[in-house]
């Protein structure tokens, strides 16, 4: 019944604009045995994440900070596997990619603003072309967040739903702390710090941002 | 006579032992038992032959048997390993909640579990739970899956048997991007249980109601593989359908401009790596990793898709 029942719960809060607010109960009656129990995957990872948030996450954020810059330098001169034994944070198995935190500024040269995949193109190398994608959202892509916290380890969770639950909220976090001022953003400076993943060297960096700050 | 005797008895003495010093040479290090759903799905036996091959490179004796995703014939084929005196166990499970006590059972003979492709709803059993990143594969699939769409129109999901993790939680990657694209409209949604007849019975009833379709996304590729023949008998090979692990007959179908993308999986590298680390167990007492252990997925399209074979990409 539960396995049915599971993925429904699950899609109907997907389905919702903020999952997040819709609580439904888990019908297992086996599982029942504490509020948390009883609450859906995603409440309670969405749950988790809030309590953790400003507590554990900002802070590891802004601890493991390199500036752009010197860490696209030293990924040039080094190597990607260098860079990310230097500053990289990355969950243990093989082959998993390094995630960076970085903070950065620049130029905004484009900045999609509508669409649900929101977006800033920032240019920190002052040659008129973008060099960092600054996801807005609500939708987020990507894992890095969760990826790059040294305190969440996969093994503490039930399951990769669980576990994907938590890496959507953390990026449902990462949107609601994003302010940005009326108007045409693009010819801006902005200033930013945020975590991305990077599986090959030379891929374009896809920041998730803690701060995003507009000048 | 005395001599002939003596000969006689030597000669009785090598027949005898003879059969017992072959798998004692074979299991200097001991015996791996390797256990999977059927290989029928090639998936399986590529990590079925996979763990195999390391195992035996790595000195160890090893007994392969598959459960056919029934529970009951898993725990039997636990008890059969504990008799054998297995010293490992890489198992790809036959139910996440169903498969906690089996694992038990061996961890209490002392039998140490190595868990590949599919978790278990407990930590603290198993020594590794080594699985695919189903969550950021079915991401990468979804994305191709909405650009080869247009980012509009009528699809079908066809999702994997319901007491299998890895079919929650491939819906809810592909949903996760699909889902916000408000133009890509979902009108049927369906297990095929990880099925390849089932896939092409699902698909075609599905058409008959909803012969507006412009997509199909699979849990699995040999439901993919089964949805593209029911299309095909159809006339319909105009639907997008993109599936999920990466086997050789999808490849083939992708280059011969049938099915459209594809997920892969590292099976065959990750049942290696399941055996490397009960080696490192053994030897060692720990494996120096965490228990649960995710393993990327890649995309595979027309680009990469002549480089695939049995679930690794060649260089």
């Amino acid at each position: 019944m539960r396995d049915i029942l599971t993925p429904l719960a699950i899609l109907s809060c997907v389905l919702l604009p903020l999952a997040g607010c819709k609580i439904v109960k888990d019908p297992d009656p086996e599982a029942a045995t504490t509020e948390a129990e009883q609450m859906t995957d995603e409440a309670r990872m969405a749950a988790f994440a809030e309590s953790i948030w400003a507590d554990q996450v900002v802070p590891t954020v802004n601890e493991s900070t390199v500036a752009l810059p010197d860490l696209t330098a030293l990924i040039n001169t080094q190597g990607l596997d260098a860079a990310g034994a230097a500053h990289g944070l990355r969950p243990d198995g093989e082959a998993n990619p390094w995630n960076f935190a970085v903070s950065g500024q620049g130029k905004i040269v484009e900045a999609n603003t509508e669409s649900r995949a929101a977006k800033l193109m920032v240019d920190t190398t002052a040659d008129g072309v973008a060099d960092v994608t600054v996801q807005l959202g609500p939708v987020v892509r990507g894992t890095a967040l969760r990826d790059a916290m040294p305190f969440i380890v996969f093994t503490d969770f039930r399951d990769q739903i669980e576990f994907a639950k938590l890496a959507r909220a953390l990026n449902d976090l990462a949107h609601s702390a994003v302010a940005l001022p009326e108007g045409d953003l693009v010819g801006r400076d902005v200033s930013f710090t945020g975590v991305f993943t990077m599986r090959n060297k030379g891929d374009k960096v896809e920041l998730v941002p803690t701060r995003v700050q507009v000048e | 006579m005395k001599v002939n005797r003596r000969h006689f008895m030597a000669g009785v003495a090598v027949t005898a032992i003879l059969p017992l010093a072959r798998p004692v040479f074979a299991a200097e290090k001991g015996l791996i038992a390797i256990i999977t759903p059927s290989h029928d799905n090639p998936f399986f036996k590529a990590e079925a032959v996979g763990a195999e091959a390391r195992a035996k490179e790595l000195g160890y004796e090893t007994l392969v048997m598959v459960h056919d995703d029934d529970p009951n014939k898993q725990s039997e084929l636990f008890d059969t390993a504990i008799a054998r005196g297995a010293n490992a166990i890489v198992l790809d499970n036959a139910g996440a909640d169903a498969t906690v006590a089996a694992v038990q059972r061996a961890k209490d003979a002392g039998i140490p579990s190595f868990l590949i492709d599919r978790e278990i709803k407990e930590s603290g059993i198993a020594v590794s739970q080594i699985v695919s990143n189903n969550y950021q594969g079915a991401q990468l699939g979804a994305e191709e899956f909405v650009m080869l769409m247009g980012e509009s129109g009528n699809y079908v999901e066809l999702v994997g048997r319901e007491a299998d993790t890895n079919a929650g939680i491939r819906s809810s990657g592909y949903h996760d991007i699909i889902d916000q694209y408000p133009d890509m409209v979902m009108v049927a949604q369906q297990s095929a249980n990880w099925s390849q007849t089932e896939g092409y019975e699902k698909m075609e009833t599905i058409l008959q109601a909803n012969p507006d379709i412009k997509g199909v996304i699979c849990g699995n590729d040999t439901m993919a593989m089964g949805a593209w023949a029911a299309l095909e008998a159809a006339g319909r090979t105009d639907v997008i359908v993109v599936g999920f692990d990466g086997s050789n007959d999808v490849r083939d179908s992708i280059l011969a401009g049938g099915i459209k993308a594809t997920v892969l999986q590292p099976a065959y590298r990750q049942a290696q790596i399941a055996v490397e680390q009960a080696d490192q167990y053994l030897t060692t007492g720990a494996t120096g990793k965490d228990e649960k252990q995710l393993m990327d997925c890649v995309l595979i399209n027309g680009d990469n898709a002549a480089k695939l074979e049995t679930f690794a990409l060649t260089a």
